[in-house]
């Protein structure tokens, strides 16, 4: 624990004293006050709140996350290079002090910086505002949906050797039993999750959700987002019900609209039974969604401060372990090439998640790229407990960071990630030769 | 195990190897090396010797590809072995934006010690190293006689049994060389095993009492300073024999007008 210490404090000395962590915490400030007098929104007071929140508070932890993840990446192979690290290896302190106590100042730094950050940013937006619980519905998982998909197809199989089978029919199931069974199933989990259901006019649709059990007499409302057969944003009009709540739907502006559901005051009660959500069709066309994407049904939850707090601690956990990454690299490698491999993993990090939605597995596609993509999902596979934890857009859309996304963001993230990291970290101080 | 020695090397030997695991230079070749406890001795040799080696492999730094290297009895690499050494590295290799006292609570920190008996001991050395009035300026803007006796007593806040130093003087004026090898003389009497490497023969002459001397990874000489006959300069000259005949003539020759 002493070494610990010890490392903390020349961490935050070298950070302090080389001002990096006053330019980083003046750089993320600057950003936050910048942002309303950068940023050109839709004119709406609403959508201003979302951009300025979105950008600020991203560019803020993208700030951090760079700027940190280049100094983790340079704080220990800086010492080996200069030959300070053999002068703490030949000390009786532990090899994971050298690596955690540094992980553990790139935090402090970080979580200073985003504090301001966030601090004012509530001081401009406030911070009263109520966020909601987002439910989706509760339906068969694609998984789940994609197994019978492919046993459907599987049972098309016969039909191969008839003459007259459709070609279309042919190619596909050709292609299916020529490809890995892992991939078939994933381009239909993926079909599953946009499978669109339609709505035709003056029919009701319903979707079943299971309500939170203190949600009676909190408001609910319900978002959903429309499309017709060729159009992305068509004309609305209907009702949702759920119990005694209605809420009516008259849109031809927004792709995504917001319904209120509000019920007389005696029927409060009852609807904590009610867990079908239904939508009644009025308008004069034939509507479109993908029940698993676009409709959420929202259950009042605590207001924009104690989200804003949550959504901080998640965002000093992803930190952590960006660190954690950082220091790791940097036992491990040479200063450029680890803060090389460090940025390059950051990025695909980042982009990974749009890369595999963007271009899910083509059967027909060619080798070069089924390696492309394995490669993309591996990594996206791995960085998947930073980037689907990245708090911002709920933040911004007033979405409630669940608690318990929280906990388990500051768990994994935030202590599990940086002490495997700084044990293998510690292993590579070991092995990688210092002098 | 406890032995009564502070250092023993057995048959060791290190072969530097490229990427490809190819040999490139054989550092040290079947080293035989005890240092008892209490004992100044001086490791010696010219460039390229292999002294340097064997010293990272003492320290743990480096693993011998054959032979063992003993602290005390036990594996270098160990936190008991560890606990009990103290190194001075040929350059002092300091954190030029930490102050003196800072840079000895570091280490002190990594040794292990409690904030009381780290306050006193780092009182003592800026005491005994003459720091105390320079002790809260960045070392950073220190003269190379300063870091050097800063190093030397980061060197020596684990209170060690055994102090390893590599070239202490080197790169040093006169006055701070003096200083060095004066408080080098006050540990040893002490009772302070000591391991020094050094190009300047005087120096170690002066300083200890038994030698080694290392040429080409392999002891070519050793013995007891006292009972040398001639000068430590003589006896490395006559052991380290190889002297070249630099072909200068030629090349006076073509710059003659």
């Amino acid at each position: 624990m002493k070494a610990f210490l010890a490392v903390l404090l020349l961490e935050l000395r070298r950070l302090s004293r080389s001002r990096a962590a006053w330019i980083l915490a003046g750089a993320c400030a600057a950003w936050t006050l910048a942002v309303p007098a950068l940023a050109t929104s839709d004119g709406t007071v609403e959508g201003a709140r979302l951009l300025r929140i979105q950008l600020s508070l991203g560019g803020a932890f993208a700030i951090c996350c760079i700027a940190l993840a280049a100094s983790g990446a340079c704080s220990l192979s800086r010492e080996r290079e200069e030959r300070r690290l053999a002068l703490a290896r030949v000390r009786p302190a532990a090899r994971f002090s050298l690596a955690a106590g540094r992980v553990a100042a790139l935090v402090a730094v970080g979580a200073a910086a985003l504090a301001a950050s966030c601090a004012i940013l509530a001081a401009g937006v406030g911070v009263g505002r109520r966020c909601d619980h987002v439910l989706d519905p509760v339906m068969a998982s694609p998984a789940a949906e994609a197994e019978k998909m492919y046993a459907r197809y599987m049972a098309l199989l016969p039909k191969l050797d008839e003459p007259d089978a459709p070609p279309e029919l042919v190619d596909v199931l050709t292609a299916m039993t020529n490809a890995p069974k892992a991939t078939v199933m994933r381009m239909f989990a993926q079909k599953a999750m946009d499978r669109y259901e339609t709505v035709p006019t003056n029919s009701v649709a319903s979707w079943r959700f299971e309500l939170p059990p203190d949600a009676a007499g909190r408001p609910l409302a319900v978002r959903m987002r429309f499309a017709s057969d060729f159009n992305l944003r068509d004309e609305v009009r209907g009702v949702f019900s759920i119990g005694c709540r209605e809420g009516c739907v008259s849109n031809v502006t927004k792709s995504v609209v917001k319904v209120p559901l509000s019920s007389p005051r005696e029927a409060a009660d009852a609807e904590t039974e009610a867990t079908s959500l239904s939508f009644s069709n009025t308008g004069g066309g034939t509507l479109m969604l993908r029940p698993r994407k676009d409709v959420k049904l929202l259950v009042a939850a605590d207001s924009f401060g104690a989200n804003l707090v949550r959504a901080y601690l998640q965002m000093v956990a992803i930190l952590a372990a960006i660190c954690a990454f950082a220091v790791f690299l940097g036992a491990c490698l040479g200063r450029t090439v680890a803060v090389f491999a460090c940025f390059v993993m950051l990025f695909v990090g980042a982009v990974s998640s749009d890369v595999i939605v963007s271009y899910p597995d083509q059967l027909e596609t060619d080798r070069i790229d089924r390696v492309s993509l394995a490669i993309t999902r591996t990594v996206e596979l791995a960085a998947r407990p930073l980037s689907s934890l990245n708090p911002v857009s709920a933040l911004a859309s007033d979405e409630c960071v669940e608690p318990a996304q929280t906990a388990f963001a500051v768990a994994v993230d935030g202590v599990a990630i940086p002490i495997v990291l700084s044990l293998l970290a510690a292993i590579a101080v070991s092995k990688v030769r210092c002098v | 195990m406890e032995t009564e020695e502070a250092v023993s090397l057995s048959r060791v030997g290190k072969t530097f190897r490229d990427f490809w695991l190819r040999p490139t230079i054989k550092a040290v070749d079947g080293l035989d090396l005890s240092v008892a406890r209490g004992e100044v001795f001086g490791l010696l040799g010219p460039n390229g010797s292999g002294k340097s080696t064997t010293i990272k492999m003492i320290l743990g730094l480096i693993r011998p590809d054959s032979g063992a290297v003993r602290l005390f009895g036990q594996p270098p690499d160990s936190a008991s072995a560890r606990r009990r050494l103290g190194y001075l590295p040929e350059l002092s290799y300091l954190h030029p934006f930490m102050t003196a006292r800072e840079t000895l609570r570091y280490y002190a920190g990594l040794c292990g010690l409690d904030g009381r008996t780290a306050k006193e001991r780092i009182g003592e050395l800026l005491e005994m190293t003459r720091l105390a009035d320079a002790a809260d300026r960045p070392v950073g803007g220190y003269s190379k006689g300063m870091a050097r006796r800063v190093a030397l007593a980061s060197a020596l806040i684990g209170r060690p049994e055994l102090l390893i130093l590599d070239e202490p003087t080197s790169g040093l004026d006169p006055v701070s060389t003096d200083e060095v090898k004066t408080l080098v003389r006050t540990l040893a009497k002490g009772g302070m095993t000591i391991l020094m490497t050094s190009h300047l023969l005087a120096d170690a002459e002066d300083v200890c009492a038994r030698f080694m001397i290392l040429n080409h990874g392999r002891a070519v000489a050793s013995g007891k300073v006292a009972e040398m006959k001639g000068s430590l300069q003589q006896c490395f000259l006559a052991a380290v024999a190889e002297r070249r005949e630099f072909k200068v003539a030629p090349f006076l020759e073509a710059v003659s007008p």
